[in-house]
C-alpha cells in the first residue's frame, strides 16, 4: 500500500520537475528552433533549415559593435566585481568588528533593489558627474550589481576553510600578504573563477541598467531590443541563441567549479 | 648560568572578561620535552599560541633565548607548530607542504626540494612526496605535519594535541617517533595534551593546568607520587584522597581519623602536626594490597567489590568500605587470578605505613 503511494508521489515529483523545465526552457528552445527557420514569421509548420539569420547578424556592424562592447564590459565587470567580492568576503571571514552585520547587509544590498531604480539612480548620478554614456559607465553600474554575487560565491568557499590554515602559514614564516597569496587565494581559486564566470554572465545578460546608462555604447541586450522595436526580425532568435549559449556556458562552468570541488575538501 | 631558553614571566591572557591564563611563571630549558596538560578550556593551548605569536599576552613577558617575544609577529619567530587538526594545505602536494616554511624564507627552489626530501625521507614517507594530502592516512599526515614544522630546523617545536585524532595503536607508534626525534634533534618540544598517558610517557616535565592556573610543574613521577595539591591528586585519576583530623601524635607517625576509619601515617620529623589538624592524604591505587583474609596490618579495612575495569594488563577495581566509602585499587591481572580475589564476597585492603602522601597543608 505504502509503496504504491510512494511510487505515485515519486512519479508526481518527476512530472513536476519536468513541467518546470518545460516552462522555463520552452520559450528559449522555441527561439533557438526558429533561428534556423527560413520563414520570416514564427509559425508552424516550419519552413526549411537556414543559417540566413545568423549570416545577417554576422554581417551587421551594429551587432558586432554591441558584441564587442558587451565582451569588454563583461570581462571588466568580471575582474572588478570578483576583486571587490573577494575583498568583502575576506573581510567578513577574517575580522570581527562593530556593525559587521550592517556592513554585510550593505554589501549584499544591490541585487535586492529594483533594477529600474538602480538604473535611474545611476543615470542621474553619471549625468551629474559628466560620465554618462561611456563604456565604463556600464562597467561601473554592472560592477555595483555583480559584486554581491561574487562575494556570495567566495564567502561560501571561505566558510569551508580550516580556520587554522592561515595561522599555520604565519606560523611557518609567511607574512599576512604572503599567506594571502599562497594560502587564501589558492584555496579560493575555484570560487574566484566561478565568481568571475557568474558575474560575466550576469553583466552579459543585463538589459535594464545597460539600456539607461550605455548611451551609444550599446550592449547586446540593448541592440536586441532596438532590432525588435524596428520590426519583427528572426535575427533576434539568432542573437538570442548566441547570448543564451554564452551565458549558460559561463554559468555551467561556475556551477561545476563550485560543486565539483566540494567532496575533495571534506577529506582533507 | 645562562637564562633558560623559554621564560614566561607573570603572563596573563584575558579574552574580554574571560581569564584564559592566570599569571603563568615558568622556564623551559633548551632540549627539554615539556608537557602541558589539563582538561579542555584550562588555558594550555593559549600558552602554546602565545608562544607562537598567535595570541598576545595581556600582561607579562615571554622571552625566547633572552629576547622579548611579545611584539614579534608569528612569521618572525621560528616557533613552528604541529596543529591539532594538522592544518596541512589541501591544495599543495606533500612535498610542497613541507617546502612551505622554506619558501616563505626565500630559499631557492632546488635547495627547498632537497631539504624537503631529506625530511620526508627521515619521516619515512619520501615515496609519498608527490601525493595530495587527501590521499594520505592519518599517520602519514602526521608525519607530513612534523616534517613541515621541522624543515626550518627551529629551536623549539610546539605540538598542540597532535595525536588526538589517531587510533590507539598509532598513538603509541607516533609517541615513539616523537620521543626519538626529540632525542636525536636535541631541540625543545612543548607538547600540549589532555592525555595523561601521552604526557607521562614522553615528557621530561609536565605542567598541570586548571582554569588558567598552573597547578604544578614537575616530572611525571613527581606529579604521580607527590601531587602539589588536591586538584592534581584528583586529576591524576588513580589516586584515593582521604580527608581527616589528627587524633593522636606518636613518635614518627600520626593517627588520622578519616572517612573510612583511623589511619596511621608515617611522618617526617620536620612535619609539625598538632592534634585536630586537618590533613588530606593521597593513597595511590597501585599501592594498595588486597587479600581475601585479614592479615592484621595496621591500616586494614574490610570492603566489598563493586566493579572491575580492564586497563590493559592492569585491572582497576572499585571497592566499597563497610561505611560506604569507595576506594580505587589497581592490580595486575595475574595477581587477581592467582588468588581468585574477584570471586570472593568480602575482601580486605591495606597499605604500608609510609604509603600515604600528605598533601601540603597550605594548598
Amino acid at each position: 500500500m505504502n509503496t504504491r503511494i510512494d511510487k505515485l508521489i515519486t512519479a508526481g515529483l518527476i512530472l513536476y520537475v519536468v513541467a518546470v523545465f518545460i516552462f522555463v526552457f520552452a520559450p528559449i528552445i522555441t527561439s533557438m528552433i526558429f533561428s534556423f527557420n527560413s520563414d520570416r514569421f514564427a509559425s508552424i509548420p516550419l519552413g526549411s533549415f537556414t543559417l540566413h539569420w545568423y549570416e545577417t547578424v554576422y554581417n551587421d556592424p551594429d551587432v558586432w559593435d554591441a558584441v564587442q562592447t558587451s565582451i569588454i564590459v563583461a570581462v571588466s565587470v568580471g575582474i572588478l566585481s570578483t576583486f571587490i567580492g573577494f575583498c568583502t568576503a575576506y573581510t567578513d571571514y577574517r575580522y570581527s568588528f562593530r556593525f559587521k552585520n550592517g556592513y554585510l547587509v550593505l554589501a549584499l544590498l544591490p541585487p535586492t533593489i529594483p533594477l529600474i531604480i538602480i538604473a535611474l539612480a545611476m543615470l542621474a548620478w553619471f549625468a551629474r558627474i559628466g560620465a554618462s554614456g561611456q563604456i565604463w559607465s556600464v562597467v561601473i553600474a554592472h560592477t555595483v550589481l555583480c559584486s554581491p554575487f561574487a562575494m556570495a560565491v567566495i564567502r561560501l568557499r571561505l566558510q569551508q576553510i580550516d580556520l587554522d590554515l592561515e595561522p599555520a602559514a604565519w606560523n611557518l614564516g609567511a607574512s599576512e600578504w604572503v599567506a594571502m597569496r599562497y594560502v587564501i587565494v589558492p584555496f579560493c581559486k575555484p570560487a574566484i573563477v566561478a565568481a568571475m564566470c557568474l558575474t560575466m554572465a550576469v553583466s552579459f545578460d543585463e538589459f535594464v541598467v545597460a539600456w539607461f546608462v550605455s548611451g551609444l555604447n550599446k550592449t547586446v541586450p540593448v541592440i536586441i531590443l532596438e532590432i525588435l522595436q524596428g520590426n519583427v526580425d528572426p535575427q533576434i532568435n539568432a542573437i538570442g541563441t548566441f547570448v543564451f549559449v554564452t551565458s549558460m556556458t559561463l554559468v555551467v562552468i561556475a556551477q561545476l567549479l563550485v560543486t565539483l570541488r566540494s567532496p575533495k575538501r571534506s577529506s582533507t | 648560568m645562562a637564562e633558560a631558553q623559554i621564560v614566561f614571566e607573570n603572563v596573563v591572557k584575558r579574552f574580554g572578561s574571560v581569564l584564559a591564563v592566570e599569571r603563568a611563571n615558568f622556564k623551559v630549558h633548551a632540549g627539554e620535552f615539556l608537557g602541558i596538560m589539563g582538561s579542555s578550556g584550562c588555558g594550555k593551548t593559549t600558552i602554546l599560541r602565545m608562544l607562537a605569536g598567535l595570541e598576545t599576552p595581556t600582561e607579562g613577558e615571554i622571552r625566547l633565548n633572552g629576547m622579548r617575544l611579545n611584539e614579534i609577529k608569528p612569521a618572525d619567530r621560528n616557533t613552528p607548530m604541529v596543529w591539532q587538526n594538522l592544518a596541512l594545505f589541501p591544495f599543495l602536494s606533500v612535498r610542497q607542504n613541507v617546502e612551505f616554511g622554506l619558501k616563505t624564507r626565500g630559499i631557492a627552489s632546488d635547495e627547498r626540494k632537497k631539504r624537503a626530501m631529506q625530511w620526508l625521507d627521515r619521516m619515512e614517507i619520501a615515496e609519498l612526496s608527490e601525493r595530495q594530502i587527501h590521499q594520505l592516512s592519518g599517520g602519514q599526515k602526521q608525519r607530513v605535519a612534523l616534517a613541515r614544522a621541522l624543515v626550518t630546523e627551529p629551536p623549539v617545536l610546539l605540538l598542540d594535541e597532535p595525536l588526538s585524532a589517531l587510533d590507539a595503536n598509532l598513538v603509541i607508534r607516533m609517541q615513539g617517533v616523537l620521543t626519538r626525534l626529540q632525542k636525536q634533534l636535541g631541540i625543545t618540544f612543548i607538547y600540549v595534551t589532555h592525555s595523561q598517558s601521552e604526557a607521562f610517557a614522553m615528557t621530561d616535565r609536565v605542567i598541570i593546568m586548571s582554569k588558567g592556573r598552573i597547578e604544578q610543574i614537575a616530572t611525571a613521577q613527581e606529579v604521580f607520587r607527590r601531587p602539589a595539591n588536591r586538584f592534581v591528586a584528583e586529576f591524576v585519576g588513580s589516586n584515593n584522597i582521604l580527608d581527616g583530623r589528627v587524633t593522636a601524635i606518636e613518635d614518627g607517625s600520626i593517627v588520622v581519623d578519616t572517612n573510612i576509619g583511623a589511619v596511621t601515617v608515617v611522618v617526617s620529623q620536620n612535619d609539625d602536626f598538632k592534634v585536630d589538624d586537618h590533613v588530606e592524604m593521597v593513597i595511590s591505587a597501585d599501592k594498595i594490597e588486597l587479600s581475601s583474609q585479614p592479615t592484621g596490618s595496621t591500616n586494614e579495612f574490610r570492603c566489598s567489590l563493586i566493579s572491575e575495569e580492564f586497563i590493559g594488563s592492569i585491572i582497576g577495581l572499585l571497592v566499597e568500605t563497610t561505611n560506604g566509602f569507595e576506594i580505587k585499587i589497581q592490580k595486575p591481572h595475574h595477581e587477581l587470578e592467582l588468588h581468585n580475589l574477584t570471586e570472593v564476597g568480602t575482601l580486605w585492603f591495606s597499605w604500608n605505613l609510609d604509603t600515604p602522601y600528605l598533601l601540603p597543608r597550605d594548598a
